[in-house]
């Protein structure tokens, strides 16, 4: 382990409780072909910089999730390169990468193994060799922010759906990764669960750690994402500050997004700016001089 | 998108047009020859004779002689294997080390390995020209019950999903730290998490089908209708009953056969 | 028309009720969405209108259910197909598997009612056209995206004719696309006036512009009933575990900084935020 605390060549087994620090995604004009046959990817590119919160929006078969599964290994591009810190991703197992990169699956259904929730959250840290001490106050600390507490001995599939995607976040808090992936997180969810995924990765961001996301909702997109990419037939139409790129309806509309609620009012009311926020909005109305 | 399971190929072809129960009666003749001829080549004259120019008669020669081959190859090489060379006693022909290849064992692996081919192909020939639906609704008209005919087509289509779910649930598990990649140990021992979200998934999935089968007026007694028409001929009445003596006749020949030495002794 | 009288529904095994004393009466041809919170109820009384609860869930029910004339609870759940139709979340597991055309897959309802073929055919072109699936019809289900699934879900249903349809967040697993496609379906059906229609949803942008009337569930409990322009204006919402739409926010938020504090009517869609900010 180098001094600054830094795991190099492996991130397993050997922890001493400092967690893995920050670290850059580099796409380097990635792309990929199904064995079907199917590009899903063409020259992609970009750069993730360590604690940034991204999200990627854009219709069914853009090519959003094909592009998310080759950030923790789960697809070797056909041509280019991933490279998450020091790792190119075809280097190193999917399980291996699971260290730095944690993925929340759509379905939690898919994910879910364990006859409590206690243990299924304990199942990444876990596999990850986290001492026990430490799997502990993990597991705790996430049950704890998504509230399931008191489930902590409850059968998963006693539990319903939406809990049970909540389980599935927590399972992957506790991994502690400073790179956490969402897929349509709040698919499912009511207001309350909305609000609180919102929190999570508000908190994810002040850790520092960088979260990226896939997701329909635009209006959540807008109130947690600083920066947003929005993919059409395996390319990125657009990638920048969310203020900027979810304002952009017309490339938004290629791709089947519309904007945000608050940014089609504004624009409607053909306002100097488009805000993302409600208080943004009334800012943006009062000054209007009306 | 998964796509629906069904080895079905459709064609313009006479042995589409027969009727399900025609073409069941046929495959069943073709079973029946797999398993009741005596001897040790008749199995394959009826393979070459009568299901292959069936096949190409269907116009799915090439894709169904792939799936006999895909399927009875690893079947046929280990019944040489072991019964060739694990024979006990018998007459050896050629000296592979310690092991000898034995004629009584190739004899009967050659038999085996012709009833094998012969039963696989006429299972092969029937889906590979009946509409799935078609057979169900055949055998639903002469009185069989809807449920089950239902269980048996609906189950294949499900079967791609679980595959897909499955790996679906396998990458979920690689993400999260499981190793699946390394020697055969430890990709066996990546497999028991798969269990319980695949069989709760399943059952979650088959509870909401059986609501919307009920919603489509499933479980309602009473006659029903038809979109699909399918078409007799007298002729091919006909045929089906000469088909059920010739089945009847071969399997009477075979216990003849056996029971005859028995007798005259 | 649909009437619930002081209807109280336990689960197997559940000490708490998920519907408490629910007393409901919905006129024929009215598009009535029913909001809530997680656990609140909607999936339950989607449930009930269609005879699964209690038939499929067993469980104790309490209290009248009667949808288009019939008593639900009396009647079998094969009695009640054709009367009530339910579409729910998941595409994929409304898709029968037993049929490989979008075509025959809508005609099965109708092949088990035993509808004699002409008329089927009929029927079936119909729907066709007005779900969209025209160009679809031959391809097999299962070849088909979330959204176009979920319309075929719902065409399979409409051309049973049933008098009332209950969709329990038919849009809940589909993209913006896909929803929207069904909310085009929906509000067409509401426009011909062809059936009762009850919709739970958690999409509140949508119900605001098609619904007639919502309802809000809170703990197994009706807590508010009115017109979409109202009950999604409250301020109550909060409490029930809603979030109203970014337009009433706004609006709301407006006038707390002194923007048009008299107005009393806060704005729930687009047009009428448009209208309220002008």
């Amino acid at each position: 382990m180098t001094a600054g605390g830094q795991r190099t060549t492996d991130d397993r087994g050997a922890a001493t409780g400092a967690a893995l620090a920050p670290m850059p995604i580099v796409v380097a004009n990635v792309s990929f072909t199904y064995p079907s046959g199917t590009q899903a990817l063409r020259g992609v590119s970009l750069r993730v910089a360590p604690g940034e919160a991204v999200a990627i929006v854009g219709e069914n078969g853009a090519g959003k999730t094909t592009l998310v599964k080759h950030l923790n290994g789960l697809l070797k591009p056909s041509e280019g390169s991933v490279v998450v810190g020091d790792w190119d991703t075809r280097e190193h197992t999917v399980a291996k990468m699971a260290a730095r990169v944690g993925y929340v699956f759509q379905n939690p259904d898919d994910q879910i193994v364990e006859r409590t929730v206690g243990d299924e959250v304990a199942f990444g840290p876990r596999r990850l060799g986290q001492p026990e001490a430490e799997r502990q106050a993990n597991v705790a600390a996430a049950l704890a922010t998504v509230g399931l507490t008191d489930a902590a001995a409850t059968h998963p599939y006693d539990l319903t759906t939406p809990q049970r995607k909540l389980v599935t976040l927590a399972s992957v808090l506790a991994m502690r990764t400073p790179i956490v992936i969402f897929d349509e997180p709040t698919m499912g969810q009511d207001a309350g669960g909305v609000a609180l995924i919102g929190g999570i990765v508000e908190s994810l961001k002040a850790e520092g750690r960088t979260v990226l996301t896939i997701t329909h909702d635009i209006d959540f997109c807008a109130a947690h994402f600083g920066r947003a990419i929005v993919m059409a037939a395996g390319q990125a139409l657009a990638d920048g500050p969310a203020a900027e790129v979810l304002t952009r309806a017309d490339v938004l509309a290629t791709t089947n997004v519309e904007p945000p609620q608050l940014v089609r009012l504004a624009q409607a009311l053909r306002l100097a700016r488009a805000p993302l926020t409600v208080e943004g909005f009334v800012a943006e109305i009062v000054g209007r001089g009306q | 998108m998964s796509t629906s399971f069904s080895l079905y190929i459709p064609r313009e072809s006479g042995m589409h047009r027969l009727h399900p129960l025609t073409k069941l009666a046929l495959v069943a003749f073709c079973l029946v020859l797999g398993l009741f001829l005596p001897g040790v080549w008749l199995t394959y004259l009826a393979f070459m004779l009568l299901i292959v120019p069936l096949a190409a008669w269907a116009g799915v020669l090439p894709s169904f002689l792939r799936a006999v081959f895909k399927t009875a190859l690893p079947v046929v090489i280990s019944v040489f294997l072991v019964q060739g060379l694990f024979w006990p006693g018998g007459t050896p022909i050629l000296h592979l080390g310690p092991l000898s290849l034995k004629q009584e064992g190739l004899q009967f692996a050659i038999r085996s390995a012709g009833r094998f081919i012969t039963v696989v192909s006429s299972f092969l020939l029937l889906t590979f020209t009946t509409r799935p639906d078609g057979l169900m609704l055949a055998l639903s008209q002469r009185g069989f019950p809807n449920s089950i005919a239902y269980i048996m087509l609906a189950t294949m289509q499900i079967v791609p999903r679980f595959q897909t779910k499955a790996n679906t649930i396998l990458d979920a598990q690689r993400s999260r730290g499981l190793e699946t990649e390394g020697n055969l140990l430890v990709r066996l021992r990546a497999l028991l998490p798969l269990v319980q979200p695949l069989l709760l998934g399943s059952i979650i999935d088959i509870e909401e089908r059986a609501i919307a089968l009920e919603v489509r007026a499933f479980g309602r007694p009473g006659p029903k209708t038809s979109l699909l028409v399918l078409h007799d001929t007298p002729a091919q009445r006909v045929l089906r009953w000469l088909l059920l003596l010739a089945m009847l006749a071969v399997i009477g020949w075979r216990l003849y056969l056996a029971i005859a030495p028995r007798l005259a002794a | 028309m649909i009437r619930l009288g002081d209807v109280t529904y336990f689960y197997p095994r559940a000490t708490t009720p998920a519907l408490a004393g629910v007393t409901l009466e919905i006129p024929t041809g009215q598009f009535c969405a029913v909001i809530g919170a997680n656990g609140a109820g909607k999936s339950t009384l989607c449930y009930t209108l269609a005879g699964f609860v209690p038939h499929f869930y067993r469980g104790k029910l309490s209290g009248g259910v009667e949808v288009a004339g019939v008593d639900v609870p009396a009647s079998s759940l094969a009695q009640l197909a054709g009367h009530v139709g339910l579409v729910f979340a998941n595409p994929f597991n409304q898709i029968t598997g037993a049929r490989f055309s979008v075509r025959e897959e809508i005609a099965f309802g109708l092949e088990n009612m035993g509808v004699p073929l002409e008329e089927m055919a009929t029927r079936v072109e119909d729907i066709l056209g007005f779900a969209g699936l025209r160009d679809l019809a031959e391809r097999s289900p299962f070849a088909l995206s979330g959204g176009q699934q979920q319309r075929l879900a719902i065409a399979s249903v409409l051309v049973m004719r049933p008098p009332v349809i209950v969709l329990d967040e038919p849009t809940s697993q589909l993209d913006p696309i896909g929803s929207r496609e069904v909310f085009a379906v929906l509000r067409d059906l509401a426009a011909t006036d062809a059936a009762t229609v009850v919709l739970a949803e958690q999409k509140l942008e949508w119900v605001a512009v098609f619904a007639d009337r919502v309802i809000v569930l809170h703990e197994g409990r009706i807590v508010a009933d009115g017109l979409p322009g109202d009950v999604l204006a409250s301020a109550d919402l909060a409490q029930y575990g809603l979030q109203p739409t970014r337009y009433t926010q706004a609006a709301r938020a407006a006038q707390a900084a002194g923007f048009r504090a008299d107005r009393d009517d806060l704005p729930v869609t687009l047009e009428e935020a448009v209208e309220f900010f002008r």
